[in-house]
């Protein structure tokens, strides 16, 4: 057994091919990203333009000027407030000047001109502000004795903003790309499964049939190549998570078992492919090579590898394709646990990838146990 | 050691095998001699129970052969038409991986991949990759993976295809040696030459069936064609011509611009006829020509076509 381990181990780590597509392809892919797009969430969460206009002059119109200056003021600096009449403040927002307006008054309200992710925080921040508001009324009424420790928590506007939306991540596309390459490089895996596949059957190759006809029984000798390739790959799946976090700083999040659940899922769903497609029919190497990259790339497409907007323009539209998609899964379960913190979601997603590797390694198992063929 | 009895294997229309029959001692070289697509390795791959067949029986070392039969898979050892090593390890490690899939013992195995190592002499190359590797190298590797477990018989599926004229005779040389080690060999190829040269039966395979089986000696004697004799430079008129049909043993004359072929059965003295005759007619005549018959010439009688056809 520890023979076939060591020399599987040997021919997996040295088969550059099959290597090169699994580790390196994504982490120089993840570099490419890296460079590419690091700019792209902090421009867009740094300062978002907004516009205040004073409706009126009462107090709690004044106290939301305030607020707002102070949020402009913080660490954060998510907002570049300026005070301006309607006229003045509606005409920039058409301009795309400005990404909102709002209106200092009793009860202040906000209005923007499109829907997005800057329009979001803004709404946010005065969703936190309206509900504090309310409560300091409240308590003013109710418990006028803890009115100073209630307005210490709201003047602390820059963590409402931060804990009642993201779970203290960066709600960004950029970090979706990140996510969707992972999900690419666990179905990358499919390149070590081929491989594996190819090997195993002694209809597809000249080796496969060599070590078909030695008294090695057949299934300690499947189960030995599934297994290191699976490890090498999730040891690949590390390197790249590791490169992520440690070289190019990424946040991905916090909840790293988790995310290193959903990749060795992932990664067994990448190798179960390559082997389910490598072993069906006795067709030409290429064109199954083919329709395994086309497989990964179409499922990364859609998980937002290329575009991050395109997995919520399935989730609107067509909801059931990133239900099967097992590059969607994959990131929407990293994103949910990391980002949104939400474990029934994550779970779900975790549920139906599980499945996916389990049909495919069933599937992958019957086709490569097989001892005797029809042809050669 | 191994029996093969009406084995018959259909690919669709296509019959490969037509109810083989073979027998193969132990101790021998046993030649499947058939051109390509004869169905030789089809043969092989249902003995190495690869292949499923649709009728017939295979026993190995007296036993049903089966793809868990594995205590005759210790036994046996393979070496493929088609080089079948890991591209990604070298020599020795090939040769340990291959072997360590029959030989479990670690000490045993190093003496055993050394052994091979020196047998095919492949010392001064034990740390290069295959691909670095020349045809003939590369071959002798296939060949030392095979065998490097010392099997008791060694199926040999057209080992010198594509190899050069002196890696051919050292692999020759080495299943002859093997042989006398003690492996039952069964050797496979369309090379009537090789196989005349190294085996000691020989069966010749066509269109999945067996058409004939036997020794050379055999397999000689089935045909009419004993000699073959060519005598260039000769002037003969119809009346010659007569005469040398009508000499013993001679079955079949030809002659074309001075060049008499003449074909006799096996029988001692035909050449001697042949030029006492001439030399009693006072015909001159130039270079002359003995031929024994070859497995070819067995192939071409009983087929009707050349080997290699």
């Amino acid at each position: 057994m520890l023979h076939l381990i060591k020399y599987r181990f040997i021919c997996t780590l040295r088969d550059r091919t099959s290597m090169f597509w699994a580790m390196a392809f994504p982490l120089i892919l993840g570099t490419l990203f890296f460079f590419a797009f690091s700019n792209i969430g902090k421009d867009s969460l740094d300062t978002i333009p907004v516009a205040v206009v004073k409706e009126t002059d009462s107090e709690a119109a004044n106290v939301f000027c305030n607020f707002l200056k102070e949020v402009e003021k913080s660490d954060s600096g998510i907002t570049k407030v300026e005070e301006l009449s309607e006229e003045k403040a509606i005409s920039e927002l058409k301009e795309n000047k400005i990404q909102g307006i709002f209106y200092a008054k009793d009860v202040p309200t906000l209005a923007v001109g499109s829907a997005g992710m800057e329009e979001s925080i803004l709404e946010s921040l005065l969703d936190s502000y309206n509900r504090n508001a309310e409560m300091m009324g409240k308590i003013a009424a109710e418990r006028p004795e803890g009115i100073a420790a209630a307005a210490e928590t709201m003047a602390d506007a820059q963590n409402l903003v931060e804990e009642t939306t993201i779970d203290g991540k960066e709600v960004n596309g950029y970090l979706q790309y990140f996510l969707a390459l992972i999900a690419m490089a666990c179905l990358y895996g499919c390149f070590l499964g081929f491989t594996t596949a190819i090997e195993l059957q002694a209809n597809l190759s000249n080796l496969a049939i060599r070590r078909s006809i030695t008294p090695t029984h057949r299934l300690k000798m499947v189960f030995v190549d599934l297994l290191v390739t699976f490890a090498v790959h999730f040891v690949n799946l590390m390197v790249l998570l590791a490169y992520l976090i440690f070289v190019l700083k990424l946040d991905i999040g916090s909840h790293i078992a988790e995310t290193i659940l959903v990749c060795a899922v992932g990664g067994l769903i990448g190798v179960a492919l390559g082997i389910f497609v490598g072993s069906c029919g006795s067709g030409k190497e290429a064109a199954k090579i083919g329709v395994m990259l086309a497989v990964s790339m179409v499922c990364s497409f859609f998980a937002g590898l290329m575009m991050h907007q395109i997995k919520d323009l399935i989730e609107k539209n067509v909801p059931i394709l990133n239900r099967i998609n097992p590059a969607a899964l994959i990131s929407d379960a990293l994103y949910s646990i990391n980002v949104y913190y939400n474990p029934q979601r994550y779970i779900r997603d975790v549920t139906i990838l599980l499945i996916m590797a389990a049909a495919l390694g069933i599937g992958a198992f019957l086709m490569v146990r097989r001892e005797r063929y029809d042809s050669i | 050691m191994i029996k093969i009895e009406n084995l018959v294997k259909r690919y669709g229309e296509l019959v490969a095998l037509d109810h083989l029959n073979l027998e193969i001692e132990e101790g021998e070289i046993f030649g499947l001699l058939g051109p390509n697509g004869s169905g030789k390795t089809t043969a092989i791959s249902c003995v190495l129970a690869l292949l499923k067949y649709d009728k017939g029986t295979i026993e190995v070392f007296g036993k049903p052969m089966a793809p868990d039969n594995y205590e005759a898979k210790k036994q046996i050892g393979v070496v493929l038409q088609n080089v079948a090593v890991f591209d990604e390890m070298n020599v020795r490690e090939n040769i340990d991986y291959f072997c360590g899939l029959y030989v479990a013992e670690k000490e045993k195995r190093k003496v055993l991949v050394e052994e091979a190592i020196s047998f095919v002499g492949l010392e001064d190359y034990t740390k290069m990759k295959p691909k670095q590797l020349s045809g003939g190298l590369l071959r002798r590797l296939n060949i030392a993976c095979g065998i490097a477990h010392q099997p008791k018989l060694i199926i040999m599926d057209e080992p010198t295809v594509a190899v050069d004229p002196q890696s051919r005779n050292k692999i020759l040389e080495g299943i002859m040696e093997l042989n006398r080690k003690g492996a039952t060999i069964i050797y496979t190829s369309h090379y009537m030459e090789e196989v005349e040269q190294i085996c000691s039966r020989i069966a010749i395979i066509d269109h999945g069936r067996c058409i004939a089986q036997g020794t050379k000696e055999e397999l000689k004697s089935m045909i009419k064609t004993g000699e073959k004799i060519t005598i260039e430079g000769v002037l003969l008129d119809g009346e010659n011509l007569t005469d040398i049909r009508n000499l013993p043993h001679v079955f079949e004359e030809d002659y074309e611009q001075q060049l008499l072929t003449v074909r006799c059965s096996g029988a001692k003295h035909n050449l001697v006829r042949i030029l006492n005759y001439l030399q009693d007619k006072d015909i001159a005549f130039g270079r002359v020509f003995s031929e024994l018959p070859t497995l070819n010439d067995v192939f071409l009688e009983i087929t009707g076509k050349e080997l290699r056809d």
